[in-house]
């Protein structure tokens, strides 16, 4: 597995309401361009969220890893 | 004598502090809580008092009313949080030690990275003051377009912008200047909420209502003399009156005092709600990073796991007691209408009742007398 060097972590498990996607927009929002985050989700519908959002907000989706019982999102803030 | 020092006594704090009062039978601890107020506020009443003008203390209580008889209320606040000593440096010059803290200072709301909330078209319902000029400015408002957005997330209470288009919509309605406004709401998202199933149910509302979604607007700035809301794409929509949620951030003493993550949020265990890295401080209520929303009922259900866990550690026990994430949230979509959600972290949200839409008469207005006479005082 690539080892990221991620600058902010999200641990959206079990999160429904804002959910997984407010939490990675926040995070977004946080960090610098060019700076990984990591988003761990266990919600099914943010498979299709999260590369939709970031398709049309221009970020970079560098890798969607499935874990067990959870799927980490690598991403990165581009502009 | 052991302290228990309570920062911050708004609903979360009150409520942790009034547990703990009822819960220990200990005569060796001292329970503090340090708030500058002397009233607690109702805040989903700001949502209805938008529209109406309520005087203040039919949703304001003294906080040394509701206030358990063993808890001290220091009326002061806390400029820094010294760790290390176990000490608070006090705004009125004094220190105040602690065996245990417990973090509860809410959000800070940043209107001055808005800039534009001086004008008179551009307000919010999330304060006091700030809800009073929207009362104003929606008396005053004879037809154009108003605008609602979220600015940053995550904010108080996620449906509260999507509550407000349908109140505002039912407003123009009984004005009869409905057919000579336009309601845009402007989201982060492709869809008007982040639950898939409420959304359904929001844009199926705004379809019939005639309230436009713009989807996917994620703010960035107002450009208040153009009348102008702008997002990082930018995308820009013409307002005649602007609802903007302003942006949350955590209090400057989280940031001064090197606990917050980078907009001041407190990073916190979901379940123990322990501060990630010190053992004897806790966290509960918005200033936490939790991913879970920022509301009174993430509080009342998380409280007595924090209060528990305080308490076992008072007898030198592991505080294991841990919050499964469960809370409720009601979502208005009309003056007499509402849905419920409940959830965990272990579940996603189910709705309630036999139909999706229940008539649950004026639920969340009712639902404030509950809250002022058991919730704050840590009964239920
Ligand atoms: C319009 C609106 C509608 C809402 N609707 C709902 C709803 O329907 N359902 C729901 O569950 N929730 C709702 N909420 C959210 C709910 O009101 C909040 O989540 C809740 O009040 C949070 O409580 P808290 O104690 O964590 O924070 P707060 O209530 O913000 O309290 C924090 C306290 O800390 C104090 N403080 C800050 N800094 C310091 C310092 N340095 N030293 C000492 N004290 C300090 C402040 O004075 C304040 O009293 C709504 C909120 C709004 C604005």
């Amino acid at each position: 597995m690539t080892e990221y060097n991620v600058a902010i972590e999200v641990d959206a498990r079990g999160s429904f309401c804002p959910g997984p996607m407010m939490e990675l927009i926040k995070a977004i929002r946080q960090a610098e361009v060019g700076e990984l985050l990591s988003l761990l989700s266990s919600d099914e519908g943010t498979r299709n969220d999260v590369p939709a959002w970031l398709k049309k907000a221009k970020h970079e989706l560098v890798e969607i890893i499935n874990l067990e019982d959870h799927d980490k999102y690598i991403v990165k803030k581009s502009h | 004598m052991r302290s228990i020092v309570i920062l911050g006594g708004g609903f979360s704090g009150i409520n942790v502090a009034n547990k703990i009062a009822k819960k220990s039978k200990r005569k060796d601890i001292r329970i503090i809580l340090v708030e500058p107020m002397e009233h607690n506020v109702y805040e989903p009443h700001y949502l209805f008092w938008s529209f109406n003008k309520d005087p203040l203390k039919k949703f304001t209580i003294p906080i040394d009313k509701v206030l358990n008889k063993r808890v001290l209320h220091l009326r002061t606040a806390a400029s820094y949080i010294d760790t290390k000593n176990k000490l608070l440096d006090l705004t009125n010059g004094e220190t105040l030690s602690y065996d245990y803290l417990v973090i509860s200072t809410g959000v800070h709301l940043e209107e001055e990275q808005v800039g534009a909330y001086e004008k008179d078209n551009v307000h919010h319902f999330y304060s006091t003051k700030a809800t009073q000029e929207l009362q104003e400015a929606l008396k005053n408002f004879n037809g154009g377009t108003i605008v609602i957005s979220p600015s940053t997330v995550p904010y108080k209470c996620p449906p509260a912008p999507v509550e407000f288009a349908f109140l505002v919509d039912r407003y123009l309605r009984k004005r009869k200047i409905r057919d000579k406004s336009t309601i845009k709401f402007l989201y982060p998202l492709l869809r008007p909420y982040p639950v898939p199933s409420v959304a359904e149910k929001v844009q199926k509302l705004y379809d019939k209502r005639g309230i436009e979604f713009v989807e996917f607007f994620n703010y960035e700035e107002v450009d208040k003399e153009n009348n102008k809301i702008i997002s990082m794409e930018g995308e820009e929509i013409e307002y005649d009156l602007l609802v903007l949620i302003p942006p949350h951030e955590g209090q400057a003493v989280i940031k001064e005092s090197g606990l917050g993550d980078r907009e001041g949020f407190v990073p916190t265990d979901r379940f123990t709600l322990k501060v990630n890295g010190h053992e004897n401080i806790y966290s509960i209520g918005d200033c936490t990073n939790l991913p879970v929303s920022k509301s009174g009922a993430v509080s009342h259900f998380s409280a007595p796991t924090l209060a528990k866990n305080i308490l076992l550690e008072l007898e030198g026990k592991e505080p294991s007691k841990k919050y499964n994430g469960f809370t409720i949230c009601f979502v208005v979509t009309s003056p007499r209408r509402s849905m419920l959600l409940y959830f965990s972290y272990n579940f996603p949200p189910k709705k309630f009742g036999l139909h999706n839409l229940f008539i649950y008469g004026l639920f969340k207005k009712a639902f404030k007398i509950a809250y002022f006479k058991a919730l704050l005082r840590g009964y239920l």
